[in-house]
């Protein structure tokens, strides 16, 4: 039981330091980004290719990781200034997957489905409680700095041009300025769960990055509260306990997986239902 | 020419659903991301009453359709029709919500098997170069046959000449009279027939697996974005060109030696997505309102 709650510490720290830092992007700026796990992707991908695969040290693929990070980034920010919303949200699934292609066809870089096993631990503590404790504390390190950037001028920038992009544009607002700072801090979520993850698990595989955990992220955002630091926290990690929980459910094996997805479907919908007015706000009126 | 058989096989199948999706985008404004599910459904009650209850396979056809067209007016009454006015990206999230529901209740009931409607048939013919097999002419004709009366439907009767209405103006169609809150569940349930006759199409001419949903709606959606948002013969034309490029992609030995994965495939798909939202947002083939 001990360690059942530690894993699900570690787990939905983890998750967290990404659903925090998307909820800047979808949640707080509304924009209909459904490519946080192209982030993700690359950033692990990045970090560990290099490390396991061509023996470098660590150092060395984070500055990668960070570089193909900051590349992503800027081109996401680019497109979602450039298109539509919707069309944005289209396009970064596909994204997504022609990313999760890659990844899967490449085998000799990637390992294709079979993924990138021994990935070293590190410094990190090699015990369930260490590094349930190194986790924790890095959780609270990101929810510090997101809760000041959430009550800078940026976080109230983001939410103006949420509202109504013109009307704070023509208060000096910029929305590229804006754009790109909102998914930086959804990659600095996304790299920090690539440092964590992988070594936890001592496998890096596509099946984690596959497009029913992006909507997991969407699931914690709409459940907590678009915008909402301390809700989407809350959310998140009821969401991952509950999430590892029904693996001990007394049911068949081959049904996890559907009973899953059944309930989060249910949990998805019935979020929006409740916030079905703040979700995608209306502008205010005087 | 057998890659151009192929594409216009693949391209059936993706026509009638991008059809549907484009049909309900232009209308609605709204993406419903559990159309490949609705497909599924059509394909396997179809299979379901074919194969388990030995059920004759026009009535079994029949029978896929009307549950598809079923499903489709319960998914737009709980999870379209509360959410779409008070701003059109709701749905997209209650669509993907609902694909997760409808995703796991396949998985339940038919499980990961692959389900083959026709298992048996295996029957080909060849000539000219190419092989296709007798029931892929049939599946390609009655797509054919089927776009033709959807297209003499909405062109050449009054109902469809409402719809038509709906499309341009809604609140202009609905101060002449129109009902358009019936027009929008008539129009979500043709899209949901046309993806159920997509899904028996799959099962028929191969097999049906829970995995297929996903890619079936987001190769719809870039044969709708290529097409133009909203214009449905843009669409169903886009989805045999895209299905055309994927085919040739995959089957052409690139300057006699190289070769790109079959895994790759639907990647292709992708990046006409892409490319077109990049360069040309508004599709090729832009449907425009008229102007008073």
């Amino acid at each position: 039981m001990i360690q059942f709650l530690l894993h699900v510490l570690v787990i939905s720290s983890v998750t967290s330091c990404v659903t925090l830092g998307y909820n800047f992007v979808f949640g707080k700026g509304k924009i209909l980004h459904f490519g946080q796990l192209v982030q993700t992707m690359v950033a692990a991908y990045g970090l560990w290719v290099p490390i396991t695969q061509y023996g470098q040290p660590f150092f060395v693929g984070l500055c990668i990781s960070i570089s193909l990070l900051l590349i992503v980034t800027l081109l996401l920010s680019w497109l979602s200034m450039r298109l539509e919303p919707d069309g944005y949200g289209v396009l970064s699934i596909a994204l997504h997957l022609i990313i999760i292609a890659i990844v899967l066809n490449w085998n000799s870089v990637t390992r294709g489905a079979l993924g990138i096993p021994k990935i070293p631990r590190g410094i990190l503590p090699s015990t369930t409680f260490g590094y349930a404790i190194v986790c924790v504390a890095v959780l609270a390190a990101w929810v510090f700095f997101l809760w000041r950037v959430d009550k800078g001028s940026f976080s109230r920038n983001l939410s103006a041009l949420s509202e109504n992009e013109w009307h704070a544009q023509s208060l000096g607002v910029s929305r590229a300025r804006v754009h790109a700072i909102a998914f930086s801090i959804a990659s600095g979520g996304s790299l920090i769960s690539s440092i964590l993850f992988s070594p936890y698990q001592g496998l890096l595989t596509p099946s984690d990055f596959h497009f029913p955990q992006m909507i997991f992220y969407v699931m914690c955002v709409v459940a907590g509260g678009p915008g909402k630091l301390w809700g989407v926290l809350g959310a998140t990690t009821a969401l991952v306990f509950l999430r590892e929980g029904i693996r001990f459910v007394s049911i068949s094996p081959s049904y996890i997986g559907p009973v899953q997805l059944l309930l989060f479907g249910a949990i998805l919908f019935i979020s929006v239902w409740i916030r079905r007015d703040t979700v995608f706000p209306k502008e205010r009126k005087i | 020419m057998q890659l151009v058989i192929n594409a216009f096989i693949a391209g059936s199948l993706a026509a009638l659903i991008a059809g549907g999706l484009a049909f309900v985008y232009g209308i609605l404004g709204v993406f419903n991301l559990a159309l490949g599910q609705i497909a599924l459904i059509g394909g396997y009650t179809t299979w379901w009453l074919y194969q388990v209850h030995s059920v004759p396979l026009p009535v079994s056809i029949i029978c896929g359709m009307a549950f598809g067209a079923l499903v489709s007016w319960l998914i737009f009454e709980v999870f379209i029709n509360p959410f779409y006015k008070r701003h059109r990206f709701l749905p997209l999230v209650t669509t993907i919500a609902l694909s997760m529901i409808l995703d796991a209740v396949i998985l339940m009931v038919f499980r990961e098997r692959p389900r083959s409607i026709l298992p048996g048939v295996k029957e080909q013919i060849s000539g000219f170069g190419i092989t296709i097999s007798p029931v892929q002419i049939v599946m390609i004709c009655t797509t054919l046959v089927f776009l033709f009366l959807l297209a003499y439907f909405l062109h050449s009767t009054s109902f469809g000449r409402k719809i038509r209405a709906v499309t341009q103006n809604d609140i202009a169609a609905s101060s002449l009279g129109i009902r358009s809150g019936l027009m929008h569940r008539i129009i979500f349930i043709i899209s949901g027939v046309l993806a159920a006759a997509g899904g028996i199409y799959i099962g028929i001419d191969t097999s049906l697996t829970p995995v297929l949903a996903f890619s079936l709606t987001i190769k719809a959606y870039a044969a709708i974005i290529a097409g133009g948002k909203g214009n449905i013969w843009g669409a169903i034309l886009c989805a045999y060109l895209i299905s055309l490029l994927e085919q040739f992609a995959i089957g052409v030995h690139w300057f006699g030696t190289f070769y790109i994965s079959a895994g790759y495939q639907q990647t292709v798909a992708l990046l006409v997505i892409i490319l077109f939202l990049l360069w040309k947002p508004n599709g090729l083939f832009v449907s425009s309102s008229r102007k008073a």
